[in-house]
């Protein structure tokens, strides 16, 4: 065909092989054919003719950087592998998240980048080829570092250095688009043909509501990142901690103001009642799920957190009490620095005993913290203080009984706040 | 009660002139720095919502130059500007002091404003920052949002001249736990105040940005709200869901979310953005800030559509058809064209679509034309005469047999079925 596209242009005086623009423009029809959720993000894609590029190379405005000699060297199926790989480091913003990670843990250097190229392949690549496309040559897997599959860039980051194992790596290069680092070649900000962040967003946006809408044709990976895309999961302590901080320093605890004594302004105005700040620090009672189903580990973590939180809104670690449950609340232990608490139990659970005894003992609480994992009977009516729960994840399967296939735990009552803990994907 | 001693009675009258002169000199030279433009969005995002009026409450970490940027907005905008730092007030400082008059039983006792706000009703017009909401009491917080949403303060009225910002801290990083309740989130426009690093850097090395803020255009103001109640309407209409939607996650809660009074905050900001020609990012600012980020990102894709050229207008015209550069828009504008031939089908508009799929294999990439020249064949009716211009689409059917092939291919050799679309 001879059509003379501005798609691709053309670099200088040599052109020892120019660029097969039929033979690539075959493999994103083949890509967009067999993977149609991502046909937006791939003709979104501005293909750039590049003899600097060792393969193919995307940038952070969505230019695809091509090397034309790399095109005459690959077999069309291999190239339309490359496109998906290409436009899922966009799709993921994994220049973006590069940054972060990078800001975030002090990563500098073209060394660092490299690891993140060679991360961000790891996530893309365990679930990308198949189902009508082949897996390019010289692709990376979790598996060729010794790592497992389905993990996220961050995660992957943690695990591996450079190395033997990555020693004929060195090459792999997917450009600033897959680990943020300029490179010579990119048209930068100005260049044309860019994609404003705006865009981006809006490209990504119709990907993710294409997953979305037929969610049986995506990969596992892709339904994640498409349910995640606009509203990545936020780490649960944030959550937690912000649920507990307003629930103790609702009215009538925490610091506020009240008539229980006169304003020192008072003096100024005989006669007016003017309420004054009062600090009456929370009491929070930890109600606790030590049934057999939740692991030290994940309570231990949990129950830290609340303390802390605790502590921070001004509550003394007296007025911080935890009751351990399963199917019978036993005691209510205040927390004490420096004390562990015996969490007894580990059989079935039944929490309407652990709020029972919350409520019954002592001074009344502000608020409960209740930890589980969701698996238990919720009582019937709203306890007169606020609820927070902290719902341990589990994924569906383990929700139902083997003896009852048609089982199904109550969800936490409506009057709680429910934050879930240690759900999968928190960036 | 305590004797007042407002200062030490120390001896004042020996300074230390000389070092104090030098240090006075360091401070100027400290202070002496430059400004450069430099677009800036989330500014300007800020500046149309104090222009239509809307409460902002703009969330970000201490320290990051939001009482900065007010300031530059209040210069720009030509207002006063009054900044009450709520964590030091006392909930009758908004809702008004009680006076005890006369004949308290007679004449009630009036609730006396505080200074600021005398001031603010005096002038007529200003801008109210209120900062810090966050870490001010709950009681304190009530009477504040009183003041932002009913504009009173104790007895007074504000002017609708006054333009009222608020700034909260992220609830994950406020001391207690302050967070809006949805009824009250949904009343503001929520701008997230980010640093810039390279923005921070030059201003520290001496020069800070200016940004260089919108004018409305006079000319286009009622296009502009013509296009805004468009954009609105028309995806509401498809997508009634997103009329009201309350936020039921513990993610969600505090921020932006749907519901007509919402909506209606949109229709406006879109107007202003509009009219002052305000770039897709700081449309994207605005609309997700008051819609949340999905039901904003739905309308921004509906906008998105709507810029696109309109495919009676492209059939009437191929020849001098402007077909947009990007792939996917341009695969959106084609699939258009065809649908509206498929809508109303005769001979000369099927001509005129095969014209328009010539046009754009010799201004772009030929896959985009693939689909469409192929859903375009199957309009075919017996009477019609292929067109002689076909022919120069030879090279699209042998760039779809050939990724086919390609597909054939990649099947056997990962031993997946062939033709099962996904």
């Amino acid at each position: 065909m001879n059509a003379p596209t501005t798609t691709a242009q053309p670099t200088g005086a040599e052109s020892t092989g120019a660029l097969d623009l039929d033979k690539l423009f075959a493999a994103r029809l083949h890509a967009a054919r067999v993977r149609p959720y991502l046909a937006t993000a791939l003709f979104a894609l501005h293909a750039v003719e590049s003899r600097q590029v060792p393969t193919m190379a995307v940038d952070r405005h969505w230019r695809c950087y091509v090397s034309p000699g790399f095109v005459d060297r690959t077999p069309v199926e291999e190239l339309a592998g490359v496109w998906v790989h290409e436009v899922s480091h966009l799709l993921r913003d994994h220049h973006g998240r590069g940054d972060r990670v990078a800001r975030e843990r002090g990563l500098t250097g073209p060394g660092e980048r490299l690891r993140m190229n060679i991360a961000a392949d790891c996530e893309i690549n365990d679930d990308a080829y198949g189902e009508g496309l082949v897996r390019p040559e010289g692709a990376l897997v979790p598996e060729d570092l010794g790592l497992s599959p389905g993990e996220l860039m961050e995660d992957y980051l943690r695990q591996f250095r450079l190395g033997p194992l990555t020693q004929e790596l060195v090459w792999l290069d997917c450009g600033s688009g897959a680990d943020g680092l300029e490179r010579e070649w990119d048209l930068g900000p100005d260049g044309a043909h860019g994609l404003s962040a705006q865009e981006q967003d809006a490209v990504r946006f119709r990907v993710a509501q294409g997953i979305n809408g037929r969610p049986g044709s995506a990969p596992a990976g892709w339904r994640r990142w498409a349910e995640e895309a606009f509203h990545p999961p936020q780490p649960w302590r944030e959550l937690l901690g912000a649920a507990v901080r307003s629930a103790a320093s609702g009215a009538g605890a925490g610091e506020d103001y009240s008539y229980a004594r006169p304003s020192r302004r008072s003096t100024a105005l005989p006669g007016v009642v003017l309420p004054s700040l009062r600090r009456r620090p929370p009491r929070v009672c930890v109600v606790i799920d030590t049934s057999g189903s939740v692991s030290d580990a994940e309570l231990g973590s949990a129950l830290l957190e609340v303390a802390a939180i605790a502590r921070a809104v001004g509550g003394r670690s007296d007025m911080v009490s935890v009751v351990p449950c399963d199917a019978a609340a036993r005691i209510v232990h205040p927390l004490c620095s420096g004390e562990g608490i015996p969490l007894l139990g580990g059989g079935g659970t039944d929490l309407r005993t652990g709020f029972a005894k919350a409520l019954g003992t002592g001074p009344r609480p502000d608020v409960i913290v209740v930890l589980t994992d969701g698996q238990t009977a919720w009582p019937d009516t709203r306890p007169p203080c606020r609820t927070v729960v902290g719902l341990f994840h589990r994924n569906r399967g383990s929700r139902w009984r083997e003896d009852d296939p048609d089982y199904v735990p109550d969800a936490p009552p409506a009057w709680a706040r429910v934050v879930t803990i240690g759900s999968p994907g928190a960036h | 009660m305590p004797s007042h001693v407002p200062f030490p009675a120390t001896d004042v009258t020996a300074p230390a002139p000389a070092s104090l002169d030098v240090a006075e000199q360091l401070l100027a030279l400290l202070s002496d720095t430059t400004t450069e433009p430099r677009p800036d969005d989330q500014l300007e995002a800020l500046t149309l919502a104090v222009a239509a009026d809307l409460p902002v409450l703009l969330w970000g970490e201490p320290g990051i130059g939001k009482t900065a940027a007010l300031t530059q907005l209040a210069e720009s905008l030509e207002l006063p500007l009054t900044t009450v730092i709520a964590s030091v007030h006392e909930p009758s400082d908004f809702s008004g002091l009680p006076v005890v008059g006369d004949d308290p039983a007679e004449q009630g006792v009036p609730m006396a404003p505080p200074d600021w706000a005398v001031r603010l009703v005096r002038a007529g017009r200003g801008l109210l920052f209120l900062d810090e909401l966050s870490t001010a009491p709950p009681a304190v917080q009530a009477a504040l949002l009183r003041l932002v949403l009913e504009r009173r303060i104790g007895s007074l009225q504000l002017p609708p001249g006054v333009r009222i910002v608020a700034a909260a801290n992220p609830r994950g990083s406020a001391a207690d736990g302050w967070e809006l309740s949805p009824p009250l989130a949904n009343r503001f426009v929520h701008l997230q105040w980010t640093h810039d690093h390279d923005v921070v850097l030059r201003g520290l090395g001496g020069t800070w940005p200016r940004a260089t803020l919108p004018r409305l255009d006079a000319e286009r103001l009622p296009a502009a709200v013509d296009r805004a109640r468009r954009a609105v309407c028309g995806l509401l209409t498809t997508r009634p869901a997103l009329v009201h939607r309350l936020p039921t996650t513990e993610t969600r809660r505090g921020g932006a979310w749907p519901s007509p009074r919402s909506w209606d905050m949109t229709i406006r900001l879109l107007a202003f953005a509009h009219a002052a020609g305000s770039s897709g990012e700081v449309v994207s600012l605005l609309v997700r800030g008051t819609v949340g980020d999905g039901p904003g990102l739905e309308l921004l894709a509906s906008l998105d559509r709507m810029d696109l050229p309109d495919p009676e207008e492209l059939l009437a015209d191929p020849a001098g058809a402007d077909l947009p550069e990007r792939g996917d828009r341009r695969q959106a504008t084609l699939d258009g064209v065809v649908a509206a031939v498929r809508r109303r089908p005769d001979k000369s508009r099927w001509d005129a679509a095969w014209a328009l799929l010539v046009r754009a294999l010799e201004t772009g990439a030929p896959d985009l034309v693939v689909v469409p020249a192929t859903t375009l064949a199957t309009l075919r009716q017996e009477d019609w005469d292929v067109p002689e211009s076909i022919e120069r689409l030879a090279g699209v059917v042998t760039l779809s047999r050939r990724a086919d092939l390609s597909r054939e291919r990649a099947a056997a050799r990962t031993g997946d079925p062939v033709g099962a679309d996904r």
